[in-house]
């Protein structure tokens, strides 16, 4: 326990630390960093709790974006109001989609979710007057208190607070009863159902709790950018979110983080495959469902037990 | 005009059924339900479409390699990717099937370029006349390639023992398996018939809308559209699910607005979830524990 105390406290201070070291575009990189790990975030409460996916996550992350930008721009409230906003409406829209979906057993959410992206797309796209259609939508930057966040090294650090309080609600969560009913439900619906526990409303809670946090993810990420268009929001945008939740790893809150840590960087170290890099974010996940289903942070355990198991496992 | 909108809106579901047929083969066979099914279809007639421009091969050919082409696909990507995750929860197998779609989506795009390519025709252009209506000879024989596979397919869940064993092991695997059922190959079999079957719906939707790495996508939504409405456990369900979709969807567009007809299906499958979510041609299953 002390251990994992420990190295959590040396990863929070390497992150505090490591802007220092970089130029704007760095703090840009490791600002999205920190978005993406909020989506990874909402995806292990959805896949890594739940057992249920999403392909439709860039839909909620959409909601958010737009949500956040119209009650800024349109309503004038503040920012961290508008980000609420935008959390509140993905929020709202992950019940309306999860409700129907959640009465049979089976994948009916992930196709619904699929239909859901693509209509978010279609419908931003097509409401002009509103969203700027084509032209998109420009987004003020983050100001906290009457103070404009004017750089992304500033705001990279309200970011890394958001998640770590985030990533504190999302450890509170697994440890409630819901949670903990939640994760029954996971590894044997029967026998969770038999207790007493509510498969549809137990996993309606955790969808709509995903979607919040991809919501406010997307109302972030639209400050960063200072510039919407519903091409950022495409069903590529939910498939990279879903690889980089697994990749990282679905059951771990560092796990997480590495998600987003990847989703970040892998643009960056592969810029020189240029379009085959969409290939190998698949073969990657492929891979990794196969032959490393906890992801990227259960590495480090499954070496260790590949060792130990060496002297007495060969025959 | 109404004779119209109705004939081209069979044919549309004809080519939603034809892809609703291979996720529920796949659904039924291994539980998983692959969303690669329609980039699978994809990336087959981009292969059809190099036989035909650089291979330099008459269009029959190529349409008589279709076939196997589509069951090698499906067959190589099943070996390659399901059977270590045979004992995994089926979100794993969901979640590969995800890399699939990326893999067959980007790598399409990779390989033959971004832009939509003209494919040819498969029929005559000269309209025939029915009901007193001028009806495409094409959507006429889309509807009838449709019913050919439909028939086969009947032939071979009915009458042979490989499809005998598909639907033994889709009722109950464990059982089937003890009745010596190879588990394994009911599922390579699934693959290899699903990845024939989606060649045959990409050929037919290739002509209508431009050969391009996007073109499955709404089709994939619609498939799923009419399998939910139809009922995701029954082939002849999902067929007349996805005919109703490929109908209403026109009458839609024609009535009342064109730029949200492709958002239409979601709203299908949100209605039938909330109504009828066991669909309308089945009868809701209750589980034995």
């Amino acid at each position: 326990m002390t251990a994992r105390v420990l190295l959590a406290v040396a990863g929070v201070s390497a992150l505090a630390a490591i802007p220092f070291g970089l130029g704007n575009y760095g703090c840009y990189i490791m600002a999205s960093v920190m978005i993406y790990a909020i989506v990874a975030l909402s995806l292990n409460i959805l896949i890594g709790m739940g057992g249920q996916i999403s392909i439709g996550h860039a839909g909620f992350w959409a909601l958010g974006a737009y949500g956040s930008a119209l009650a800024v721009t349109k309503l004038g409230l503040p920012f961290l109001a508008g980000v609420a906003v935008g959390g509140a409406v993905a929020g709202a829209f992950g019940a309306l989609v999860a409700l129907p979906a959640l009465r049979v057993q089976g994948h009916y959410l992930a196709i619904a979710t699929l239909g859901f992206a693509l209509f978010v797309q279609q419908v931003l796209f097509e409401w002009e007057w509103l969203t700027g259609g084509r032209q998109g939508l420009f987004v003020p930057r983050p100001a906290l208190f009457g103070f404009e966040i004017v750089s992304d090294f500033g705001y990279y650090y309200l970011l890394f607070a958001i998640f770590l309080l985030l990533a504190w609600i999302a450890g509170n969560f697994r440890n409630s009863l819901t949670g903990r009913s939640l994760m029954a439900l996971r590894m044997s619906p029967v026998a969770a159902e038999c207790c007493g526990i509510a498969r549809p409303r137990h996993i309606i809670i955790a969808f709509i709790i995903s979607a919040v946090f991809c919501g406010l993810s997307g109302a972030l990420y639209g400050h960063l950018l200072g510039h919407l268009s519903t091409e950022t929001f495409s069903l590529a945008a939910s498939l990279s979110f879903l690889s980089m939740a697994v990749i990282g790893g679905l059951h771990s809150r560092a796990g997480a983080l590495l998600g987003g840590i990847y989703l970040a960087l892998a643009p960056e170290l592969l810029r020189e495959f240029k379009e085959a890099q969409m290939v190998i974010y698949g073969v990657l996940l492929i891979v990794c469902v196969q032959f490393l289903p906890g992801g990227l942070i259960s590495l480090p355990d499954r070496a260790r037990s590949l060792l130990r198991r060496k002297p007495h496992g060969a025959p | 005009m109404i004779v119209q909108l109705v004939a081209s809106g069979l044919a549309l579901g004809s080519i939603y059924a034809l892809l609703a047929l291979a996720l529920v083969l796949i659904n039924k066979a291994t539980d998983v339900v692959n969303f690669a099914q329609g980039e699978m279809a994809m990336l087959g007639t981009f292969i059809c479409f190099t036989l035909l421009g650089r291979g330099g091969l008459p269009l029959p050919v190529v349409l008589a390699l279709a076939l196997p082409l589509g069951a090698a696909i499906g067959a190589v990507t099943e070996r390659l990717t399901m059977p270590p995750l045979r004992s995994a929860p089926p979100v794993n197998g969901l979640i590969a099937t995800i890399g699939l779609w990326m893999i067959f989506h980007h790598g399409a795009g990779w390989i033959w370029g971004y832009d939509p390519l003209s494919f040819p025709s498969l029929f005559s252009p000269e309209p025939a006349h029915m009901l007193g209506a001028r009806v495409a000879q094409n959507s006429l024989g889309i509807i009838g390639v449709a019913i050919m596979v439909m028939i086969l397919l009947y032939v071979f869940f009915d009458y042979t023992r490989g499809g005998i064993a598909m639907r033994a092991a889709s009722m109950n695997r464990r059982a089937a398996q003890l009745m010596g059922v190879n588990v394994g190959r009911v599922s390579l079999t699934g693959w290899a018939l699903a990845g024939a079957i989606s060649v045959v719906s990409g050929l037919l939707v290739a002509p209508l809308t431009f050969l391009d790495f996007e073109m499955m996508v709404s089709v994939l939504l619609k498939a799923f559209a009419g399998a939910i409405l139809g009922g995701f456990n029954t082939l002849p369900g999902a067929v007349i699910g996805c005919l109703l979709i490929g109908v209403l969807e026109n009458l839609f567009a024609a009535y009342v607005s064109s730029a949200f007809k492709d958002t239409f299906a979601f709203g299908v499958i949100i209605v039938v979830l909330m109504i009828r979510p066991q669909g309308l041609f089945t009868r809701s299953i209750a589980r034995k524990v």
